[in-house]
């Protein structure tokens, strides 16, 4: 039970909050920064000369869970996430669905990173190259995949230092390839004159906002990281802001430059011989996976050095991303065993090593079979052609972007009504930073805020679910079995277990809410707290006595 | 091929730069609480309190240990440091008497003074008083020196282990015009015992014959 495992925690050694604000922010950037890596060219294949406007809505979207994981990671300052989340407002079976859909994502992320690793490295290292070499791209992403699970079995990690510097170096370099991207090449009337060409069909359109989401994924880390950040109420605000605002200041350069830029070099001809523009050359299947390197190659002068140090980078960056999927995806079925979301034996960890082993090598095995899955139609002619008949010819990078998009659709979504929920269910936690635009009502004699942008924002990612839906073969039906078998466990597990179906365990939430709050420092806002549930329950008792 | 930079173009450059660096200086400036106000109150009070430190030597005041601690202090409130040996002239002797063991010793240890603070950073003066009273030269040098603080080491000689304050230090703690912190090593203190390869002038009691 939550609030007994919360009631404990004091007690015995907890999370340290060494992580300051720019380790917060660094956190969630080695996960998130690495999305764009990934995604421009995946969209750019897609929506083509509206690539910047999909960024652009599913940036819009992605400020609205951006703005709503803020508020609640500075309210609940623990690990968990977006699963904690929802398992707090909408209760058990909801905290488990989210839960399941917030793994997926990360078994997605284990193998779409380590995937796009490679191809930023097969820049430097041709042998790599996934068109060229297929096989060996796949045994180099099995190795690095079953690599990375084994260091995280044996316990070792990236130090937090790293991560700050290679974040560090990543936001420089990023800045610098868009600062000399736009001001050297950047051609405006070639913007307009790309978005007029080339705009998509509706199909494509809807297709690339689907995958312009995957851009967006990993809001997860500075949530999950707030159980060990120095003043959480008031710094993760600032970290996630920023993050938000850093990655969609990325997300829509890169776009805008991609359609806009006029090329250092002579872009080479296409399959037919034909010239092409530099939004289609960084779209197609050789270059969608690398596409910001290849796009800083071009910088006019900069490219020099930048199609140097980029690819590496990039694969850097790629492979912490990579690997935050794996400790990540660990770290939430520890958390959903621990209350009883799903079986004891994810809980378990190693004798040795003490990690654990057991959830990590499930999940790292999830993660194995989907890379089997996007590989196939590059490996085997026959499985190509019968990906062509079945999911429309959708390549191995596109597949997994697909899942990408279904899994983070889903626990987004959730999210958002879980954030509802606990305005009106939970008004009395205090909260540090609130969405903007709320309306002010009287629920069961509270005043409880309504947050418009909440209900915005989850029509916008629900929309985005169901482009995924729409346009993504394999995502409509790998998405929901994924969810479907997933929950059919859970309620076979909670029956075994005598433990309510689908209703939700008893959870002293105040108790658990006090706790959180005294073991992240927030003695202020546990003051708060304290004086806002005892005023509500001298309401109550006034209520119910009546007036004397 | 040769770029010429478009007015939109070089526009967007600099917005792209200047937003992602106001962003990322927000970030890393964020509220404080009222514990991070309190603290920062506190330690301005404190550093418009310490003007000037006194650290005191003697014979029997032997405040080596608080050296450092006494350094780092006048480093971060940028106080003034002053290292005094006192040296209790007896009353059979002229004010003016030379004493050469005691003299030694006290250059010695004002060496020391001066070595500790060249390493961290923090001018040291020295000085020398000769006084019929150690107490009462203590007392008078901060008054003569507007001294804000008095920092005194305990007497901790092995054998007056139980009684680690010397009487000259009850004097000054109760006469004295201004603040005093007095340092006692404790028996297996680690924060105020030098490591035993540093504790030559600890050891070394200032009435034993020292080789010159």
């Amino acid at each position: 039970m939550a609030a007994s495992v919360a009631a404990r925690a004091p007690a015995e050694p907890s999370l340290r909050r060494a992580v300051t604000p720019w380790g917060s922010f660094s956190w969630g950037y080695s996960d998130v920064g690495a999305d764009i890596f990934v995604g421009l060219g995946l969209v750019l294949g897609a929506a083509a000369g509206a690539s910047n406007v999909a960024f652009l809505f599913a940036g819009l979207v992605y400020v609205c869970i951006g703005l709503a994981y803020t508020e609640l990671a500075a309210a609940y300052p623990v690990a968990g996430g977006g699963q904690y989340f929802v398992f707090r407002g909408l209760g058990d079976i909801f905290g488990f669905i989210a839960g399941w859909a917030v793994l997926l994502d990360f078994t997605i992320d284990i193998v779409l990173f380590a995937w796009s690793s490679i191809d930023y490295l097969s820049k430097l290292v041709p042998i790599l190259s996934f068109t060229a070499h297929p096989w060996v791209h796949f045994v180099v992403v099995f190795v690095v995949i079953t690599g990375l699970a084994l260091l995280n079995i044996i316990g070792v990690r990236e130090s937090s230092a790293f991560n700050e510097l290679v974040s560090g170096l990543d936001i420089v370099s990023e800045t610098s390839i868009l600062f000399f991207g736009f001001f050297f090449a950047f051609q405006p009337q070639l913007l307009v004159h790309t978005m007029q060409l080339s705009w998509p069909t509706t199909f494509n359109l809807m297709n690339g906002v689907s995958l312009a989401i995957i851009s967006f994924v990993g809001l997860e880390s500075i949530s999950q990281a707030a159980q060990e950040t120095q003043r959480p109420a008031s710094v993760i605000p600032r970290t996630s802001i920023s993050l938000i605002l850093t990655i969609l200041i990325f997300a829509l350069s890169y776009s805008n430059l991609a359609l806009g830029m006029q090329p250092w070099h002579a872009l080479p001809l296409d399959a037919h011989g034909h010239t092409q523009p530099l939004w289609r050359y960084l779209g197609n299947e050789e270059n969608n996976g690398s596409a910001v390197a290849v796009l800083a190659s071009y910088v006019p002068y900069f490219g020099a050095l930048a199609a140097l140090y980029v690819p590496l980078l990039g694969a850097i960056l790629l492979l912490i991303s990579s690997n935050s999927g794996v400790f990540g995806s660990s770290r939430i079925a520890y958390a959903m065993s621990g209350t009883q979301l799903l079986p004891s034996a994810f809980q378990r960890v190693h004798k040795k090593f003490r990690t654990p082993a057991l959830s990590i090598s499930v999940f790292c095995g999830v993660a194995i079979v989907e890379l089997i899955f996007a590989a196939l139609p590059s490996l085997s002619p026959h499985v190509h052609a019968l990906y062509a008949r079945l999911f429309r010819g959708e390549d191995g990078i596109t597949f997994l972007g697909d899942l990408y998009a279904f899994g983070a659709a889903a626990s987004y979504s959730f999210v958002f009504i879980a954030l509802i929920s606990l305005r009106f269910n939970d008004s009395q936690s205090p909260r540090r930073f609130k969405m903007p635009f709320n309306i002010p009502i009287t629920f069961r004699g509270n005043r409880v805020e309504f947050p418009v942008v909440a209900v915005i924002g989850f029509i916008g990612i629900a929309s985005i679910l169901v482009f995924t839906m729409i346009t993504h073969e394999i995502g409509r039906i790998a998405g929901p079995t994924w969810l479907i078998l997933g929950t059919i466990g859970y309620l076979f597990y909670r029956r075994r277990k005598r433990l309510p179906v689908f209703r939700s365990q008893p959870h002293d939430w105040r108790k658990a809410q006090i706790n959180i709050l005294q073991s992240a420092g927030e003695l202020e806002m546990m003051d708060e707290y304290l004086v806002n549930i005892r005023r509500m329950d001298e309401r109550r008792v006034a209520e119910h006595i009546g007036p004397l | 091929m040769h770029f010429v930079p478009n007015v939109a173009g070089v526009t967007i450059a600099f917005g792209v730069l200047a937003s992602i660096a106001a962003t990322i200086y927000w970030m890393l400036h964020p509220p404080s609480t009222a514990s991070d106000r309190a603290a920062t109150a506190t330690e301005r009070d404190i550093s418009e309190i310490i003007g000037s430190v006194i650290i005191v030597f003697s014979q029997e005041i032997h405040s080596e240990h608080m050296l450092s601690l006494a350094v780092r202090l006048a480093r971060r409130e940028r106080a003034e440091l002053l290292a005094a040996y006192i040296i209790e002239v007896p009353r059979t002797l002229p004010l003016d008497a030379e004493m050469e063991l005691e003299h030694r010793e006290a250059l010695g240890v004002l060496q020391v003074a001066e070595s500790i603070g060249r390493k961290n950073n923090v001018e040291i003066l020295t000085d020398v008083v000769r006084t019929r009273n150690v107490a009462q030269g203590v007392l008078e040098l901060a008054k003569r020196k507007d001294a804000h603080l008095i920092v005194l080491g305990g007497y901790r000689e092995g054998k007056y282990t139980g009684a680690p304050m010397a009487r000259a230090i009850e004097v000054i703690a109760s006469q004295a015009p201004c603040d005093v912190l007095i340092g006692i090593q404790g028996n297996k203190g680690k924060i105020l015992t030098p490591p035993v390869s540093d504790k030559r002038s600890k050891t070394v009691p200032a009435e034993q014959p020292t080789q010159l």
